[in-house]
């Protein structure tokens, strides 16, 4: 640090994620704690895609598609278990699966479609 | 007309979301001149550039610690003034018995948001602040060990606080909570004839939720930090007393926060799900108070050690002296932690629980006294025979331990099980925590802001009006307080928005300090933001002198090399382009 004196300040620490991951929880759980589909829905969307956001920008993984599977997926094992097990939480459960659904389509379509870039 | 609702808030969200996508893709935008992922630029992080993003994106896109610090410490600062403007209103109420500027349950608001407000939005993140900002500097570390979840666990806490103060907006039937910080059930499972089944109280309990999240989050990133992140030179026998408190709180934090989540999520399932974990038939009343206090009392510790790191700190700078025993005052600070998980109980004699349970909680409570005794008499030795400089964030290391002894004691007096029984539930109790959270917690917050406000913004404060803030709050503290202990002794209940006349004196004593502490609080807002914006620059590294008495640390080190380096290269957005010659 001496011979260099302020090197620390040049390491350039800025993410647009994190603010996103931190808005899209208490969203979510407003939506599903009062049942208002298109809230818990929206919320998920957000917490699941910034997630992957970031998952991406620290290189974890090269493309969006396969972590929002990944994040479908656990999706739809929770509403799975909401909407169709003795917990019978009908509504919500379905809010997650759809939230799950559009990410899986997100995630596949993706995948299939969008063609692969050279890496920079 | 209910499908037309939907319909719109559908649109609403949707369209939240295509803002959020689109200001994200203009990000990106920018992201793509950096070169990303090219490994080519500095160091192993890969994504470095020459500077920050400006204006608001770089607040609200940065994932630099001191920056997060800055936020931490900003938001802090805000609650505290919210939450001190709530007990003002509070104070005056209580100016006499008869007194109806505010209705009784808006009374019963205030005093829950106030403690509510204090502890999670003021206590924890202006500790955080601090933290963030100081201890990758003193353990010589470039950043945080997860800088992104440094920033997700501040972004969790404005949508914290709005949830928590949900109810003084005007949305709907929403009313604000009346169930005080503690949230004993029934009463916070909405039972019974009350109005506390609102959804106010479901808003705060989530908010409060988050705000542990947060909390959470943060601790496990110290314990990585300081754990991993040290500098070579910076040996466990070496790592400074400050560095040492976060790292236990964090270990405290880490042990109780997700226990009071999992608490919350349960009171949440009962109030709106139908389950019943803390039915009287089921787990009755006395599972919500100890899975609480088991918490809630850890969380005094939470607050209550850094602060001491501060002033441990802070305290042997203008003592011209090295902290006396250390090496015992880190074994205190362990030894604190260890057993802050064993004395729940004791918030909970009068409730009828077993005598012999009871017992053992009170013998440990009083042991928390030695390493509590053990700092106050290292600290008090630290001073003796030293070459003390009185300046204002020395003046409020002093206040810390002055009024630390007086809630202290109070606090072994309560400790004991027949005191407390005459004394539960007064304002004894009152006037004992808040000589700890305000007297001493407060005190040494404000030492800390002091202390560092040159390296936070480059300027000095005014000192005379320092002093003036300081004393205002010595005395202030200390007559509000004591006035509430003697209130306490004459049977005072806790909680009232009312009294019986013969109390008036005292709680008309106890604004009186109030309305000085209000004044003291308008003298170091006036204070900060002036000297923020047009106070004298900081010219070297040391505005302390620390150098004189050979008691100069890492972070003002790194100050000064960052001043040189911004004179050199012009490269630090804090000074002027041409060379810096706003003098």
């Amino acid at each position: 640090m001496d011979e260099q004196p302020g090197l620390s300040d040049q390491y350039r620490m800025a993410s647009p994620w994190p603010l996103f991951v931190a808005l899209g929880i208490p969203i979510a759980e407003l939506g599903i704690l009062f049942d208002v589909f298109v809230v818990a829905v929206a919320g998920l969307l957000l917490f699941c895609g910034s997630l992957t956001g970031m998952i991406r920008e620290a290189g974890y993984a090269e493309t969006a598609w396969r972590p929002l599977a990944v994040f479908a997926v656990l999706l739809f094992a929770v509403g799975g278990v909401l909407a169709f097990t003795d917990v019978s939480l009908v509504t919500r459960g379905y809010a997650i699966l759809t939230a799950g659904g559009i990410l899986a389509a997100a995630g596949i379509g993706g995948e299939l479609f969008v063609p692969k870039r050279d890496p920079v | 007309m209910q499908i037309t609702g939907q319909l719109t808030l559908t649109v609403l969200m949707g369209l939240f979301l295509v803002i959020i996508a689109a200001w994200l893709a203009r990000i990106e935008d920018w992201r793509s001149y950096t070169p990303l992922g090219s490994g080519g630029a500095a160091g192993e992080s890969g994504y470095v550039s020459q500077e920050k993003p400006t204006g608001i994106s770089r607040w609200l896109t940065t994932v630099d610690h001191k920056d997060i610090g800055m936020l931490y410490g900003a938001y802090g600062v805000l609650a505290f003034v919210v939450g001190g403007l709530m007990i003002m209103v509070m104070r005056v109420e209580l100016l006499d018995p008869g007194m109806t500027l505010i209705s009784n349950s808006f009374y019963n608001s205030l005093l829950t948001s106030h403690g509510i407000t204090m502890l999670f939005l003021f206590g924890t993140p202006i500790i955080a602040a601090f933290a963030n900002y100081l201890v990758p500097l003193l353990i010589g570390a470039d950043d945080m060990a997860f800088p992104r979840i440094n920033a997700i666990a501040f972004w969790l806490l404005p949508p914290g606080a709005l949830l928590i103060w949900a109810g003084f907006f005007p949305l709907g039937d929403i009313i604000p909570a009346q169930t005080a910080w503690t949230l004993y059930t029934p009463l916070s499972t909405g039972a019974g004839g009350g109005n506390q089944a609102n959804a106010g109280v479901d808003l705060m309990i989530l908010g409060l939720h988050l705000t542990g999240v947060s909390a959470t989050m943060g601790s496990i990133n110290f314990i990585a930090t300081i754990i991993t992140e040290r500098a070579e030179e910076v040996t466990w026998a070496n790592l400074d007393i400050f560095s040492w408190t976060i790292l236990t709180q964090s270990g405290l934090i880490l042990f109780a926060f997700p226990l009071l989540g999992s608490a919350l999520l349960m009171l949440l399932l009962d109030r709106n799900l139908g389950t019943s974990f803390f039915a009287i038939e089921a787990g009755g009343t006395m599972l919500w108070q100890h899975l609480f206090w088991f918490f809630g009392h850890p969380e005094v510790y939470i607050l209550v050690l850094p602060p001491m790191g501060i002033v441990s700190y802070v305290l042997p700078r203008f003592a011209g002296r090295r902290l006396f025993g250390f090496k015992f005052v880190v074994y205190s600070t362990l030894a604190i932690g260890v057993l802050s998980f064993g004395v729940w109980a004791h918030h909970m004699f009068a409730t009828g629980m077993d005598p012999r349970l009871r017992a053992s909680f009170m013998a440990v409570s009083m042991a928390i006294a030695i390493p509590s005794a053990v700092k106050t008499f290292n600290w008090i030795t630290t001073l003796w025979n030293g070459k003390v400089r009185l300046t204002t964030p020395m003046l409020f290391c002093v206040g810390f331990v002055s009024n630390f002894i007086l809630g202290g004691v109070t606090g072994v007096f309560l400790a004991s099980i027949p005191v407390d029984l005459v004394l539960h539930d007064t304002y004894y109790v009152v006037g004992h925590f808040h000589y700890v959270v305000m007297g001493a917690i407060a005190f040494a917050g404000f030492a800390g802001l002091y202390y560092w406000f040159p390296m936070f913004t480059g300027r000095m404060y005014q000192r005379r009006l320092g002093k003036i803030h300081f004393w205002t709050w010595m005395i202030g503290s200390n007559i509000t307080f004591l006035a509430m202990i003697v209130l306490g002794y004459g049977g005072m209940p806790r909680r009232y928005a009312t009294y019986l006349p013969k109390f008036a004196t005292f709680h008309q004593l106890a604004t009186l300090g109030a309305l000085l502490m209000f004044v003291g609080g308008l003298v170091w807002t006036y204070n900060f933001v002036v000297s923020w914006l047009e106070g004298p620059r900081v010219q070297d590294g040391d505005p302390w002198n620390l150098r004189d008495d050979g008691m100069y640390t890492n972070e003002w080190q790194w100050f000064q090399d960052r001043q040189e380096t911004a004179i050199t290269d012009g490269g630090d957005e804090d000074v002027v382009a041409d060379g810096g010659t706003e003098e």
